[in-house]
């Protein structure tokens, strides 16, 4: 009696078959606008789709590569920011880490940006010599990543190529990420003008459409060289598109072959990236409410990411 | 999911509800319930607390919690222009010290600092043992190629606590005669000690260009203050009443008493006070460095950021002897000073 009442038990608590059994699964939720986004995107498909248990670990870039690479946990990066890690490139070619796809399939968009209403006022401004000849225009003064970003170092040494602190223009050296957006937000209510280092698709390009210097054509090599504080020669170069990528750990590629190829699948491209940043702003909508934006918006979009099985279990959604 | 209906069909403000009402974003539960294949606007899950965002789901009318908070940026936003005119005149001296302290520090050379910097130990402590640990902490940081950072970062300290100690001790006395000035003031230290730090930085940097170094002064000073006012206020609260009660049988004025009596009975307190407001700075070296001061706290974060743990590592200890060696002088110093205890 009581085997019976047990197993009925069992049975009613079972959840509805989802028809594909996935497991407990970590994933890495950074701390900026379009990664909680991306992060939510995949929660959503992977617990409704695939029947996943995941758990959210909020984090930022270096920590998540350094707790992979060590300790194999969380099972899934997303947002990678190659260039902001040059400890990347050391893990993936130690094997430590396996990375998936270009989350964002445009790359990301790195550069030196001026206001869009300064480019209104002061057309000359659109190309780098134009800044160099008119250094008050920009309000005097560069703004550079922290210490401890790539940036820092290509910045620097584009910075010198370019000859932009003989120009008479003040390289200010920023102690971290949010006092450059707050920077722009500052610059922005009180129009005033701003010249430095930012990249896309953030939220504050998003607020605050700037435009990029034109600094001429992309040189791989002199770019190279760029990304070594020791570049003997430094030769003006814009950056080229920046990789941003979905990394899993081996383990999890094995165990769960079916969510690694929708996580394949899944990637964003600026456009849409850019539009769901935007739309959150204009709302003021939680991370959360953008995935539901982005999911109701472009069903077409995320509809081929998934498989069979996982279709059938969001037909609801999808049509 | 709009489990509050009953309340506002209940009162008959469903007209009221429904003409100010503006639709939200959909919500996660809303797809996910939708993706179970159930309605949406259904009633389902257990009942939430009746916050602004469950009700306004009932009620459209109702604003939602990010209503609040947007209000508050934009009454900020507002009150800006008239908060510059103000704050930035009456911070510049700070901006000014900072800047000219660590020009004074950093331009003069090393063969005449640390000699200055090693008789002022001596001075202020007399005591040996002290002065020759400062010589060969300085000696060390010097040696591993940290003393340009070491001395931007004390020339902040002195520049930060000294302000500090200026103003926090007159406001602890002010606040140990007055009883009501000290209930109104202690929940302004509880504010200062725990709200985190960047949360009023970022909007100081709307009111101040953030290239200056009053941002990172402001974070220190407020910080720091704290305890050289609470101990300042409490020494002098406990100084003994029947010394009290001797000074005014001899007829002292309140200003002789202040100066005579209660600020030497209460140095140890004081002291102590000063004391902690340098470790306190100190303990900010790596939150100011986030908003761009130099010094030791730059290294530490370049080691976190690029995953060195051993330069994050030595810079960090290199705060950690900046700090001894600020304790051990000022603790020298207290006990040339301590009246209470050379009586013994």
């Amino acid at each position: 009696m009581r085997k019976l009442a047990l197993t009925a038990a069992l049975a009613l608590g079972a959840s509805p078959a989802l028809a594909q059994d996935c497991g407990e699964v970590s994933i890495t939720e950074m701390n900026w606008a379009s990664s909680a986004v991306v992060t939510a995107v995949a929660d959503f498909l992977m617990t409704q789709g695939y029947g996943c248990e995941v758990t959210k670990i909020p984090s930022s870039t270096n920590p998540a590569i350094t707790s992979v690479a060590e300790t194999g946990e969380p099972d899934i990066l997303t947002e990678l920011w190659v260039n902001a890690a040059p400890v990347y490139d050391r893990l993936a070619a130690e094997g430590k880490v396996k990375p998936l796809t270009d989350v964002l399939s445009d790359g990301g968009v790195e550069g030196w940006w001026i206001p869009n209403y300064l480019l209104e006022e002061h057309p000359e401004l659109a190309t780098i010599e134009g800044v160099l000849a008119n250094p008050e225009l920009v309000g005097g003064r560069f703004h550079q990543c922290p210490d401890g970003w790539a940036c820092k170092t290509v910045n620097a040494n584009n910075l010198r190529a370019a000859g932009v602190e003989e120009a008479g223009i003040e390289i200010f050296q920023h102690g971290s990420g949010e006092t450059m957006a707050t920077s722009i937000a500052a610059a922005y209510q009180d129009r005033e003008p701003w010249f430095g280092y930012y990249w896309a698709p953030t939220s504050v390009l998003g607020q605050f459409p700037m435009t990029r210097v034109d600094v001429g054509e992309f040189d791989a090599e002199a770019h190279a060289c760029n990304a070594l504080e020791e570049c003997p020669d430094p030769k003006l170069s814009p950056f080229p598109e920046a990789k941003v990528l979905t990394v899993v750990t081996d383990s999890f590629a094995e165990e769960n072959p079916e969510v690694t190829d929708m996580l394949r699948n899944m990637q964003f491209t600026n456009d849409q990236m850019n539009g769901v940043l935007a739309w959150q702003e204009e709302n003021n909508a939680s991370p959360d409410e953008a995935a539901v934006y982005f999911l109701t918006t472009y069903k077409d979009v995320w509809g081929d990411w998934l498989n069979e099985a996982a279709s059938e279990n969001l037909a609801s959604i999808l049509q | 999911m709009a489990h509050y209906d009953f309340v506002f069909d209940g009162l008959g403000l469903r007209d009221w509800c429904d003409e100010g009402a503006s639709d939200g974003p959909m919500t996660m539960e809303q797809l996910m319930a939708q993706a179970r294949g159930e309605d949406p606007a259904a009633t389902s899950g257990p009942l939430p607390f009746p916050s602004l965002d469950s009700l306004h789901q009932s009620c459209g009318a109702i604003p939602q919690t990010r209503e609040m908070t947007a209000w508050l940026e934009r009454s900020f936003l507002d009150a800006k222009d008239t908060l510059k005119v103000v704050l930035d005149p009456a911070t510049q001296p700070l901006s000014w010290m900072l800047d000219n302290a660590l020009w004074i520090f950093t331009a003069t050379p090393w063969w005449i600092l640390l000699p200055i910097l090693i008789a002022l130990t001596w001075f202020v402590s007399r005591s040996r043992p002290v002065t020759i640990f400062v010589a060969l902490s300085f000696v060390f940081l010097g040696a591993i190629d940290h003393l340009d950072v070491a001395i931007q970062t004390l020339a902040i300290i002195f520049v930060c606590t000294s302000l500090c100690v200026l103003f926090g001790v007159p406001i602890g006395i002010a606040m140990s005669k007055s009883d009501r000035l000290q209930r109104s003031v202690i929940p302004v230290l509880d504010l200062l000690q725990t709200l985190p730090t960047f949360v009023y930085l970022i909007p100081l940097i709307f009111l101040f260009s953030v290239t200056e170094s009053k941002l990172y002064g402001i974070a220190i000073i407020l910080y720091a203050m704290v305890p050289v006012i609470r101990l300042t206020d409490l020494g002098i609260r406990l100084v003994d009443k029947d010394v009290i009660e001797a000074a005014n049988a001899f007829g002292m004025s309140n200003r002789q008493k202040l100066f005579g009596v209660e600020i030497p009975l209460a140095l140890p307190n004081i002291m102590a006070g000063v004391n902690q407001t340098i470790m306190m700075s100190l303990a900010m070296v790596v939150i100011a460095s986030l908003v761009s001061a130099p010094g030791l706290g730059v290294l530490v974060l370049r080691g976190i950021r690029n995953l060195e743990i051993g330069v994050g590592l030595i810079a960090g200890l290199g705060i950690v002897l900046l700090a001894v060696m600020l304790d051990r002088t000022s603790k020298a110093a207290l006990d040339r000073v301590d009246v209470s205890r050379s009586s013994r």
